[in-house]
């Protein structure tokens, strides 16, 4: 099967960096910081793909770097180096067609151009609600800016759009039109995850969506997306430092340490069987 | 009272209400200096290539206040030629104090003709209103400019607003008149309403009201914009297209004045002021544009369903 997205080499230096740098960093040191130049890796020579309608989990302690690499596939900063490839069609109702080019590796294009893959494209949910939401807009504006970076200019469909997901998301539609400040912890994730549904992205990526929240309304917010995902088959980047998370939602791990991918398998198989020590020690820390 | 220039290099003159002697030969014409005037075309030019985005550039001191229209006057000195006819509108009207002291100093400074004939005028300065009268295409319209970002209603940081400009990210702005809707059922933007030019940047037409922003639109005039305190400078070249943001359920409206008419010239195809008569709290309708109420109340009022399209000979 053809992937759907590649990523390859994808490195983020805070600092200036030094030739070192790669060797004196990484799980073998137990660090991501370069002694020499003083240089942090967020992420360093990561590389990974993910397959039609599969569900990819990254998990990892903070500070790893699984964030980032999440951050950096949503365009939110500029990696320092890799290359990132995307063989997708948009599908959203209200936008015409968009192919990106399997070949063209999406870090070089322009910022312009990268914003519209984004819009097309990427759904992301954040750990925290005020990253992905404004809080002066009321929650069905929220969805509806979605839909205006997809140049849809129909209030009404907007609106009815808007309704639709909060209710799928089982947030109340007729709170609709309050300021998503007044909604709960649960309610506030419940919005963004119908956010980044609006458009029907054919990749959503989800940054430690659970975390902050009391375990009933992690739950429910677990099923939901794991509905949705089951419903509309699209191809889903979760990140978590739970590995209970990464049981109930992803097919395939990717573990994270000090920047570096130090085990990558099957999630079952990763749980059960885990080969790498860190790896090891993780499974065997859960509560 | 004196003026504040050096009192040595230019004596006050005898009489200030008429245009006085020519202050050339003190100052260079057009009171701006060569380097400043170069400056400013060649940012005017840049403008006009890149419709609708706003170009930074050294606005001088003038001898008003910012914010009282030295960005327009800038244009105005940076373009003006002996053969030149300058009109100056405030809101519309040829008699107001700020486009009274504009006119008089271009005047005195350039020694060329100033008219209130929108039709006879080369280069119109104006605050906030389009003439009634359509511009041919050897005319220039210059618009003063409070401020010119459009985006500054959603987004106070001049770097994010930069970066939104150059990736056409305008979604905040859309989301703000969908807000808008959803809250009045209607967009309660009035003047200062954004329009996409030529399909890309978002522009501020400055204060105008969404009577006139229609006729920016494919116009025949090329249309300058300065903002002087804010030092932007930004063009709507002929010919271009000019659309005000709008949904597909809710077009973008004009304002109505309900089958009113003008008072004083009966036109009913204007955009009106109100004014109140402080006296018996009675109110009363007049062209805001005056020197085109002015031309039909001379040729005998309006008759019918006039429109300033076909305009008096």
């Amino acid at each position: 099967m053809k992937p759907i997205l590649e990523v390859r080499n994808l490195t983020k230096r805070y600092g200036t960096g030094c030739p070192e740098c790669i060797r004196l960093t990484g799980p073998l040191q137990e660090t991501n910081q370069c002694p020499r130049c003083l240089s942090v890796l967020a992420c360093r020579e990561v590389s990974f793909n993910l397959y039609p309608g599969e569900v990819l989990g990254i998990v990892g302690e903070s500070g790893s770097g699984k964030s980032t690499v999440v951050r950096l596939l949503h365009f939110d900063f500029e990696p320092t180096e890799g290359e990132f490839r995307l063989s997708l069609s948009g599908n959203g109702d209200g936008a015409s067609a968009f192919e990106t080019d399997p070949t063209q590796n999406l870090f070089a294009l322009s910022s312009f151009r990268r914003r519209q893959v984004r819009n097309e494209l990427m759904g992301i949910v954040y750990q925290n609600a005020r990253m992905g939401l404004r809080m002066k807009v009321s929650a069905g504006g929220n969805i509806a800016e979605r839909l205006l970076m997809a140049r849809w200019r129909h209030v009404g469909r907007m609106r009815q759009r808007a309704a639709e997901l909060l209710a799928q998301t089982e947030v109340p539609v007729q709170r609709m039109n309050e300021l998503p400040r007044n909604f709960s912890g649960g309610m506030q994730q419940r919005v963004q995850i119908a956010k980044a549904l609006s458009t029907q992205p054919a990749l959503l990526l989800l940054d430690e969506v659970t975390t902050g929240l009391d375990v009933s309304v992690q739950a429910r917010a677990l099923d939901l997306i794991r509905s949705l995902q089951q419903e509309l088959g699209v191809a889903t980047i979760v990140v978590s430092h739970d590995l209970g998370v990464i049981r109930l939602l992803t097919s395939r791990t990717i573990v994270m340490r000090h920047g570096c991918i130090v085990e990558e398998g099957l999630s079952d198989q990763i749980l059960e069987d885990p080969q790498h020590a860190y790896t090891q020690l993780l499974v065997n820390s859960v509560l | 009272m004196k003026p504040s220039m050096p009192s040595k290099a230019i004596p006050p003159p005898a009489d200030w209400r008429d245009s006085g002697p020519p202050a050339r030969g003190h100052y260079s014409y057009a009171f701006l200096d060569e380097g400043a005037k170069r400056e400013i075309r060649r940012k005017m030019l840049k403008a006009v290539a890149i419709p609708g985005c706003q170009v930074p550039f050294g606005s001088r001191e003038m001898p008003i206040a910012r914010g009282w229209g030295t960005g327009g006057l800038q244009l105005t000195l940076a373009l003006i030629g002996p053969d030149d006819v300058l009109k100056v509108i405030d809101q519309g009207s040829d008699d107001s104090v700020n486009a009274v002291n504009i006119k008089k100093f271009v005047s005195r400074v350039t020694g060329v003709a100033v008219t209130t004939d929108t039709r006879a005028a080369s280069l119109i300065q104006t605050r906030h209103r389009v003439p009634e009268e359509p511009l041919q295409p050897h005319q220039l319209l210059i618009f003063q400019v409070p401020i010119p970002e459009p985006l500054r209603l959603v987004e106070p940081s001049e770097r994010e607003t930069r970066r939104m400009h150059a990736e056409a990210d305008y979604s905040r702005m859309w989301l703000y008149l969908y807000e808008d809707i959803v809250k009045f059922n209607e967009i309660t933007v009035g003047a200062r309403y954004p329009v996409l030019v030529n399909r890309r940047h978002l522009m501020d037409p400055s204060p105008i009201p969404r009577w006139d922003v229609a006729k920016l639109n494919q116009g025949q005039a090329l249309c300058l914009f300065c903002a002087g305190r804010e030092k932007r400078i930004y063009a709507v070249p002929p010919h271009t297209e000019v659309e005000p943001l709008s949904f597909d359920d809710f077009a973008f409206r004009a304002e109505g004045f309900g089958g009113r008419r003008c008072g004083r010239c009966g036109s009913t195809a204007t955009y009106l002021d109100e004014v109140i008569d402080d006296a018996g709290g009675g109110r009363s309708y007049s062209c805001s544009d005056t020197a085109y109420c002015e031309k039909i109340r001379r040729r005998g009022g309006a008759r019918g369903a006039d429109g300033p399209g076909e305009g008096p000979a």
